[in-house]
């Protein structure tokens, strides 16, 4: 299976990311070397049950599956700066973004 | 631990070396001078210089994860990890070059420039802790912090003639630890000596209500462990690690190390993990599958960088696209692909699979009455820098005899055993889940026995 330079652009576009198209073609070709190394794993098959289970470890490992959030969790640390000190931009209370493609900016309104 | 200088003299040091004309590039930052005030803490880090992976939070000093999106991030919150040693009286000096989120194997994939082996200039300290490796082989530490993924401890380690140690997945808090991929991130230590290594363990393990992921388990006294001795421990070679096609010099280390436990009474038998083919493959669909969703929270919104855009969809590309290195949008791309509709399952579900196979394989070796595992940590040693960054299936494969400790979630230490053609090589030892003490016994007896500092 290979990932021709469309899927490469959509796939670029679900990661948000965007490439120059030197760089597509070269990523594109990346994707396709690492792709045929992974492609060994089609001997796995594709029947059987994924994750592991307690059994398969026995019981020293059974206490890290069963791990789970406690009921009295703490909260998070205290910030000890605010968060506009690190916000790119940030006004009365709330993270300022552009506004979505298409639609006009509501700022100041 | 040997009595370390004095953290400002340490941090003097630091600052001294990092500016001259042969700067290995191991910290992003240094700790200032007026920060270093005597904690007066009296524990078993006292006084202790403490150098911390970029990707652990710290309060005072930047956490950038060697990533231009976060460059000058200040975090408001500190890791857990890093706490409890500083409340054990270690003092943070500074913070460690690192591949790019934790993306990498020889510390290249810095946004802020490669950090160099002190052993050969001309050669990578590994990765992605290669900042923290290569500081303790510089004398410029005793101890530092890193995270191990699929190796990030273990191999910067064996690059760089130090032990670093990976413990059991749940073993250490990851509260403060920057995601990559989740499901195989621990925090692990770094030091000249194992006992120094063990010792830092020992302070950082234990649960946190602040990661659901760390278990409730009781710490044992690791530090005493390394001086156990290996009478009657029963150590398994498996045959898919020491194969024909390894490096000849590496492979007579591995058999001077067994005869160096037989010698101190162990039972050195040879085992099979038939499953180990499917590791890097598994490993390289997982880990960029986790780093695709964890690492969506770099658009510029909250934290971090931004590049200006007119609309919200141009600022998150923009932004992704300028902050995030090569490595990282290739994982990224990767990961996005594996976990899209149609390919989920051929990719991301057999992945999985191939994980618990890996799994399986462990725990019937150490049901089996193996107490720890015998292996090269990397199979080659440190390589020239530049001489992978061309193709990253290469560079991927220095990771084969590391990334299946944490598939499987079991703790693995790298420890020096000797050199080939004048650089270091590590042996790394593997124990079942919990069992950290079995494979510090053995570590401590490679080390007892001097294999690190012959030829």
């Amino acid at each position: 299976m290979s990932v021709g330079r469309e899927q490469a652009e959509r796939i670029a576009h679900l990661a948000r990311l965007r490439f120059e198209d030197d760089e597509l073609t070269t990523i594109t070709e990346e994707l396709n070397h690492i792709l045929e190394h992974v492609e060994a794993l089609r001997e796995v098959g594709s029947t059987g049950d994924e994750g592991t289970t307690a059994e398969d470890l026995g019981d020293a490992a059974a206490a890290s599956a069963a791990a789970t959030r406690d009921e009295d969790a703490d909260h998070p640390d205290t910030l000890v700066r605010p968060l506009d000190s690190f916000a790119p931009d940030w006004r009365e209370g709330f993270f300022v973004v552009p506004p979505l493609p298409g639609t006009q900016g509501s700022d100041g309104a | 631990m040997r009595r370390a200088a004095p953290p400002a003299e340490v941090v003097e040091a630091i600052r001294e070396h990092e500016s001259g004309p042969g700067s290995l590039n191991a910290f992003l930052a240094v700790a200032d001078p007026s920060d270093l005030r005597a904690p007066g803490i009296r524990g078993p880090l006292e006084s202790v210089p403490l150098a911390v992976k970029d990707n652990l939070a710290t309060l005072l000093l930047p956490t950038t994860c060697g990533s231009r999106v976060l460059e000058g991030y200040r975090s408001p919150f500190e890791a857990t990890a890093v706490r409890r040693a500083r409340e054990a009286g270690a003092v943070v000096v500074g913070k460690t070059n690192m591949d790019e989120f934790g993306m990498g194997s020889s510390t290249e994939n810095s946004a802020y420039g490669p950090t160099r082996n002190p052993h050969d200039r001309a050669r990578v300290p590994g990765g992605s802790s290669g900042g923290s490796a290569a500081a303790i082989a510089a004398g410029l530490v005793p101890v530092a912090l890193g995270s191990d993924t699929g190796g990030s401890v273990r191999q910067p380690a064996a690059f760089c003639g130090v032990v670093g140690l990976k413990p059991t997945y749940g073993r250490v808090s990851r509260y403060g630890l920057v995601a990559y991929a989740s499901s195989l991130d621990q925090v692990g230590t770094l030091g000249r000596t194992v006992g120094d290594a063990a010792r830092l363990l020992g302070v950082i393990a234990g649960h946190d209500p602040r990661d659901a992921t760390s278990v409730k388990r009781a710490v044992p006294d690791f530090e005493t462990a390394v001086g156990r001795g290996v009478e009657g421990l029963v150590v398994g070679i498996p045959r898919e690690y020491v194969t024909d096609g390894l490096d000849a010099g590496i492979r007579a280390l591995i058999d001077r190390a067994a005869d160096t436990l037989v010698d101190g009474g162990a039972d050195v038998r040879e085992v099979s993990l038939p499953n180990t083919r499917h590791a890097i493959p598994s490993y390289y669909v997982i880990a960029p599958a986790e780093a695709s969703s964890n690492l969506s929270r770099y658009d510029g919104v909250r934290y971090g960088l931004r590049v200006a855009e007119d609309d919200l969809v141009s600022m998150y590309e923009r932004t992704r696209s300028r902050g995030l290195g090569l490595e990282v949008k290739r994982r990224i791309m990767l990961g996005t692909y594996a976990l899209s509709a149609g390919y989920y399952d051929q990719y991301y579900g057999t992945a999985q699979r191939a994980r618990r196979l890996i799994t399986r394989d462990f725990a019937r070796v150490f049901a089996d009455s193996v107490d720890v595992l015998l292996t090269p940590t990397s199979p080659t040693p440190a390589f020239s820098l530049g001489e992978r960054t061309a193709d990253p299936i290469e560079m991927y494969l220095s990771d084969v005899f590391t990334v299946t400790a944490n598939l499987a979630g079991i703790p693995a230490v790298s420890v020096p055993i000797g050199r080939v053609q004048g650089l270091p090589v590590g042996g790394q030892l593997l124990s079942g889940w919990w069992q950290e003490e079995r494979m510090l016994a053995a570590a401590g007896a490679l080390e007892a026995a001097g294999l690190g500092e012959r030829a």
